[in-house]
Parts: structure tokens; sequence; C-alpha cells
């Protein structure tokens, strides 16, 4: 009986947690529309989001290209197909490892980064004491940050797509000896405007998705130090489960597209 | 249960007697907890009134009520003048500027510099100042009237407790507000330094002739800065009259608060 | 501060990452030649079999351009633009052919153009070529269709015929002087011949087809054929074919020779009578003859199996559902 009406209040509080972010997110459309738009501080966070997650970025993409390759190459050799390689390695991280990592790894860095500082500042009273001081700390504080993300990651995914084919390239250049221009001539040899145009427009709803879930977690967060950290783990998690969400529905309207 | 109409002596009113703040028939409350009650309170101009209270009486939703960081459930507050539940944003943010708000924790932007916390209020409201009015002689006279000139490139991070107070109250006045609402000015800081603030609290009421709304649960602060005193208790304005009279009254609930 | 320091690196960072998108995107674009100056022309199919816009356009193997556009123009008839660089169409003759083949085993479809022996001028802008689709095979196919029916038919006859003179309905005499019936013999024997030498210049072409496949690389159907299973499997349907038109060919003339005799020495007609020998070669050839054509249509049948030309034979029993249903 008790576990029953638990479910329950799982289901509400889910529910109004879904309610508000949507809320939350049309808030942000109306707020980004109007003026005046705070530059100065989203080139300040585009800067903190983009420069900042670079390394990180770069040395995940790295890894994941040179580890696919590693992985990839003796089924390929098996079938006497590794020439394939620099296509599919090419087509697997534009379509989708490129951007679902490099999406992950800055919900991680950027969401919860997002989550613990607007946290922190809306139980130090610092969003109170904008508020007061005639700024809109929503334009000020979720807008830039929210339009940061939204502009960086689609940017990060895309080095992080060029440093990761980068990876493959040196397993195949190291174990196969294949020339630079080679790997890549194939690589673009397979792909097509409907593999990577799709790709970015992802990116740009998975960059979307982690400023907004990041800055609701942090401008609604709970009383104390326990609601920051509260704050910036749910932000990760929610957005993590969100990417996959927006992944496959991005993936689904993009076939559909396809078909077209 | 006690009623809110007890009759106490009346404090002495300093100043002229025009009203600059207003509250009446105040009511908030969060789920079943029913916080302010049919709240009533009157600020006159050049005057200090003191609002004591225990932890969780309401004295901080009441000030946030006063400048609609918080929605009140019903009861007219009334600024200058001007129903602040009636506002529409633009003009709340313009009333705002002429309130100035010392939060509880100084609230002081810690990812910005000392000189950056004090321009941020004027980004908005620089309309109020002649055009070629530097900014920077505004930051550099609010820090010289805390006494902090030499710590303007400094973070709030690296200054001490009572530091950082103070830079918040020279961000509180760089508007040059007509009413302070101070939420627990001394709350947090040893006693020599709970002093300094006061003693700066007193220079600056004298400097510029504002109208104060101090919030505080230590009765030394009450002490030295009150010229009349409201008494927070269950809800609602138990008590009025200056630090004298109330601190010699009968009534058990408010000689709880004299009682050391 | 380190603000301005910020923003340069905030800059960097942005032209990187747009670099390496127009980057992409470009290199993208060059492959499907759209910063190319190019050139179109256009080649009509009766099947593109899976063909894509964007598709590469192969000549002697080498990437040439893309497919522009598929455009079905009647019921059986599909348009397909290309668009070709501008440097290459130099060395594309007017006579050049457009063939539609895939891409290694699994990969795309892809248009090949073949150049063909012969003088012919330079290709212009907007012209039209020749295509050489999978429909020629089919249309051979057809025909050998239409052969083997006739064979059966006219197997039946002389069968008929042979087996009243066997049987001895009335005197081979009056059989033979009767000459409606002689001519009639002759006739089919004529007929048989004829279809015999159809199916053997059909069989001859589809031949050279399939050598055309093992031989000519740059073939379209080589392309596809080579290295499968299937491929060999419809070269030895072939093969058998022809041995068995072959067999008939010569079974005809021989029986072609018999008629001949008879038709030609009037005072002959005893000695054919009594030489059973002879009558026997005739049955035996008419036996080969049924034989060839028994086996011709085995082999017809696995063709039937063969997936090249599953379709074809598919489309065939639709067809003739339909006229029935008629």
């Amino acid at each position: 009986m008790s576990g029953l009406s638990n479910i329950k209040s799982h289901i509400q509080t889910f529910l109004k947690e879904i309610g508000e972010l949507s809320y939350f997110t049309a808030r942000f459309f109306k707020e980004s529309f109007r003026k005046p738009f705070e530059f100065k501080e989203f080139l300040r966070q585009c800067y903190s989001m983009g420069n900042r997650s670079l390394v990180l970025v770069g040395i995940t993409g790295f890894i994941i290209g040179l580890v696919l390759t590693l992985q990839t190459r003796p089924t390929l050799m098996e079938f006497g197909a590794v020439s394939w390689m620099p296509s599919m390695v090419g087509i697997s991280i534009i379509r989708e490892i490129g951007p679902m990592i490099t999406a992950l790894v800055c919900a991680g860095r950027i969401g919860s980064g997002i989550g613990a500082e607007l946290g922190s500042m809306r139980v130090t009273e610092q969003i109170d004491a904008m508020e007061v001081s005639g700024t809109n700390p929503f334009k000020y504080l979720v807008v830039t940050r929210v339009l940061a993300t939204t502009f960086m990651i689609p940017l990060l995914v895309i080095i992080g797509d060029a440093i990761g084919l980068y990876g493959s390239y040196l397993v195949e250049h190291l174990k196969g000896d294949v020339s630079f221009q080679l790997y890549f001539n194939q690589v673009f040899e397979s792909l097509e405007f409907g593999d990577i145009i799709p790709a970015t427009i992802k990116s740009f709803f998975f960059g979307l998705a982690i400023g907004l879930v990041g800055c609701f977690k942090g401008y609604y967060c709970g009383k104390g130090t326990a609601g920051v950290g509260r704050a910036a783990n749910s932000a990760v998690v929610f957005t993590s489960l969100l990417l996959f969400i927006i992944d496959f529905i991005a993936v689904f309207a993009a076939d559909i597209f396809y078909d077209l | 249960m006690k009623e809110s109409n007890t009759i106490l002596p009346q404090g002495k009113v300093t100043g002229t007697q025009e009203i600059v703040l207003e509250i009446k028939n105040l009511n908030k409350s969060f789920g079943d907890n029913h916080v302010l009650k049919n709240f009533n309170m009157k600020l006159y101009k050049g005057e200090n009134l003191v609002i004591m209270g225990k932890s969780g009486s309401g004295k901080s939703v009441m000030i946030k009520c006063l400048v609609g960081l918080i929605q009140a459930d019903s009861g007219i507050i009334s600024v200058m003048h001007k129903d602040i539940t009636t506002l529409n944003q633009t003009a709340l943010d313009i009333l705002r500027s002429d309130i100035g708000f010392l939060f509880q924790g100084s609230a002081l932007y810690d990812s910005m510099t000392v000189r950056e916390n004090l321009e941020f209020p004027l980004r908005r409201h620089s309309s109020r100042f002649e055009k070629n009015m530097d900014t920077n002689t505004l930051v550099m006279e609010a820090l010289e009237n805390v006494g902090l000139a030499h710590a303007i490139d400094l973070m709030p991070a690296e200054l001490s407790g009572g530091m950082q107070r103070r830079v918040a109250l020279a961000r509180t006045l760089i508007l040059q507000p007509k009413i302070i609402l101070y939420d627990e000015p001394t709350s947090g800081l040893d006693p020599i330094t709970a002093k300094e603030i006061i003693i700066l609290m007193q220079d600056i009421q004298k400097k510029y002739n504002t109208s104060s709304l101090i919030i505080t649960h230590d009765v030394d602060c009450a002490r030295a800065i009150s010229d009349r005193m409201v008494l927070l208790i269950d809800g609602t304005n138990y008590a009025e009259g200056t630090f004298d009279a109330l601190s010699v009254s009968t009534d058990p609930k408010v000689k709880a608060f004299f009682k050391h | 501060m380190n603000t301005n320091s910020q923003k340069i690196r905030l800059g960097l960072f942005v032209i990187i990452g747009t670099l390496f998108f127009v980057l992409g995107i470009y290199l993208i674009g060059q492959k499907q030649n759209m910063f190319k100056k190019t050139f179109m022309i256009s080649a009509e199919f009766q099947n593109v079999n899976g063909l894509q816009k964007g598709n590469n356009v192969r000549y002697s193997g080498i990437n040439i351009g893309t497919v522009k556009a598929i455009e079905m123009l009647n019921d059986s008839i599909v348009k397909v633009e290309m668009n070709i660089e501008e440097n290459i169409v130099k060395h594309i003759r007017k006579n050049a052919v457009a063939t539609i083949g895939s891409d290694g085993l699994v990969g795309n479809m892809i248009i090949n153009i073949l150049p063909r022996d012969g003088i012919a001028g330079v290709i212009e802008n907007g012209d039209m070529i020749k295509s050489f689709s999978k429909v020629e095979p089919d249309d051979l196919l057809s025909n050998l269709s239409v052969t083997i029916k006739n064979t059966e038919i006219l197997t039946e006859d002389l069968l008929r015929i042979t087996n009243s003179i066997n049987n001895g309905k009335g005197s081979l005499a009056t059989i033979l002087n009767d000459t409606v019936m002689s001519s009639n013999l002759n006739q089919t024997i004529k007929n048989i011949k004829q279809v015999s030498e159809n199916a053997s210049n059909t069989l001859i072409e589809l031949n050279g087809l399939v050598k055309s496949i093992k031989t000519d690389d740059a073939s379209i159907l080589g392309l596809l054929l080579n290295d499968t299973i299937s491929g060999n499997k419809l070269k030895i349907t072939l093969g058998n074919l022809e041995s068995s038109s072959v067999k008939m060919e010569n079974s005809v003339e021989k029986l072609n020779t018999i008629i001949e005799n008879v038709n030609s020495s009037d005072g002959a007609f005893n000695y054919i009578i009594k030489d059973t020998s002879l009558v026997n070669s005739l049955k035996s050839t008419l036996r080969n003859v049924n034989e060839g054509s028994d086996k011709f249509n085995q082999n017809m049948e696995a063709l039937k199996h063969n997936f090249l030309t599953r379709g074809y034979f598919r489309k065939l029993e639709k067809e003739e559902r339909k006229a029935k249903d008629n």
C-alpha cells in the first residue's frame, strides 16, 4: 500500500520536474529574445565552457578514435576489409560517437559546473542580490550560459571529431602504413552531408539540453550545501539521460528525413 | 495565543513623519507553514527601524516580500507610495534602485572582483547618474565610505567576513538608495567586527539620510542602532516601541528577547 | 586582467572549430562535385537498380562526377542526369555507354561510363549517351524462351509425323506421296532449322555477353558478376544452353538431309521404306531433337532461378497471369 503511494508520489515529482523544466525552457526562449543582451557575460561563459573543455574533449576524442580503430581492426582484418576502416570510423565518429561522447563529457564538466555554480549563488543569495540590483538574473546567468553551451558544444563536437579521426589515423598509420591524405580521402569519400548536418544539428540540441538542465537544477537549488551538491549531481544525471533521449529522437528524425 | 493588538508603548519617531514604506496585513505561507499572519509595519523617513524575531519567525521572508523576491499571498506592500505587488518588472526594477539590500551572507558575486561587484548594480541604473559620471569614481567613493579602497582588485574569497560585509554594504550604497534593508547585518561576525559594521551603518545613515529597516536577532545591534523596534513573534507584529521601552516590558514573550 | 587574452583564445577556439566544420563540409562537397565547374550529361535506363542522387559516376574507373537527378520519364524509362567534371569531358566520346553497377561487394550503386570503339566526337554539355543495362540480357533470354517454345511445338509435329510413319497408319508411300503431308514435313523441318538457328544466334550473343563479363572488367555486369557465385552459375547455365542448342542443330541438320534425300530421289521410295536403318536414324534424330529441347527447357528453368534473371521471369509470369485473367 505504501509502496503504491510511494510510486505515485515519485511519478508526481517526476512530472512536476518535467513541467517546471518546460516552463523554464519557455522562459529561456522568451528572455533570450528580449533586450538587453548580456554579451560580455556570454563571451565569458563561452570562454569558460569552450576553451576550458577543449583539453578534456580533445583527450576523450583522441582516445575514442584510437580505441575504436584498435578494437575494430582485427574483425575487419578477418574479412579482409581493413581498407574500410576510415569509412567505418569516420561515419561512426561523425554521426554518433563524436557528438555523444563530447556531450556526455561536457554534461559532466559543464552541466555539473553550472548546477553547482548557480546552486551556490542561489544559496548564498547572490541571485537575489542580482534581482534586487535591477539586473534580471535569469538573463544574466541562465540565458548567457544556455546560449554559450548551445553554441560551444557543436564546436567542441567538431573539434572532438577531428581529434578522434586523427587518433584513428595514427593507429592506421602505425599498423597499416596508411598516409594522412589517403586516410582522410577515404573518410570523406564515405561521408555525406546527410552524415554531418544532422550530427551538427543534434549537437546544438545537446548543448541546449546541457545548459538548460544545468541552469534549471542550479537556479532552483534546494537549501544549503546539500542542495548545491544535489543540484550538481542531478544536473549531470538528468542531462545524461536527456542526451540519450535527444539522440534517439534525432536519429529517428534523421532517418525519416533520409527516407524522404 | 496573544493578540497582535497588545497595547505597548509607542516608540519615538525621528525625522519627518513621511512614510516611505508600509506593510498592511501581509500573509505568507509555505505549504502548511503559515509564516506571516496579518503583519503590519510602517517605516518613516530617516528612521532606523529594527525588526527583531527568532530564527524562522519570518523576518527574512518579510523583507524579501518587500522587494518582490518572494510573492506575498495577500496584503499590501507600498514602497514610496507604490504598491509593489501591482508593478510590472520594469517599474519594479526602477523602484528597486531606490532600495538597498544588504544580504545576510553578504552575497558578493564570487566570480567577480570587488570592483566588478560594485560596478554590477550600475549596469542597469546608470541613468540615475549624469552620463559623464565615471563609474570608477563612484566605485572608489563607495569603497572609501567603507574604508576598503585598497581591496578593489581582490576577489571576494580573499576577503575576511567583515571585509566582505563592508564590500556588500558599499555595493548596497553605490546606487545611493533612499531606503536600505539590512538582513542580519551582524550575523556570522565577531562582536568587534559587528560593532564596526554598526558604526558604519550609523555613519551612512547620517551621511545620506537614508531610512533603514534592520532585521536582526542580535540585541546589541538593536540597542545600538534602533530608533524604533517591531517584535515579530508568531508571524505578526507582536509589539512595537523603542528599545528602552521594550526591554522593560513585562510581557513574557517580549522579555524572552532581552534576557541574557 | 587576462580578459583580453581570454577573448583571443576564445576567438581562436571558435575559428578553429568553424574551420574544421567548413573544411569538413567543403571536403564532402568536393567529393560530390559541388564546387567544381561541371558539365551535365544524361542517359536513359530502364532500370537503375537503386541508384541514388549523389552516387558516383566513373569513367575508366576514375570518379569523374555524381548523379544529379533521377527522373522517371514514362512507365519504363528512367532518365539519369550526371554532373561530370569539366576537365575530364574531353576524353569522353559521344558513343560512350553508361552502365549501372555497384561499387564493391555491398557498396553504393555507381554509373560506369565505358568508352566504345569507333570514331565519335567529344561529348557536349547536355548530351545524352547510350545506356547499356541489364535489360539486354533480359531481351536475349526472352528471345530464347520464344525459340524454345517454337522448337517444342515443331518437335511435337515431327514426332507425330514419324510416329504415324512408324505405326504404319497408311503406308509411308501414301504419306510421302501425299504432297500436303510431305510439304508439311518439309516446312516443319525448315522451321525447326530456323528456330534452331535463332536459338543459336541468341545463345552466341548471350555467350558473348558472358565472355565480356569474364574478360571486360570495365563492363558493368563484369563488376557486378565477377567473383560472385551467381555469375559462375549463370555462365554454366548458358554454356549448357549452348551445347543443347548445338545438339539440337545437329539433329535438325541430320533430319534435313534425310528429308532432302526423300524429296530429291523419286525412285528411292522403296529404298527408303526398306531401309529400316534410315527410319531408325530418323527416329533417333527426332529423339535427339526432343531431348535437346528438354535439356534446353531444363537449362531455361535453371536460368529462371538465377538471381539476376529471376526478376525478369517473374515479370513474365505476372504478365502471363494478367493475360489469362483478362
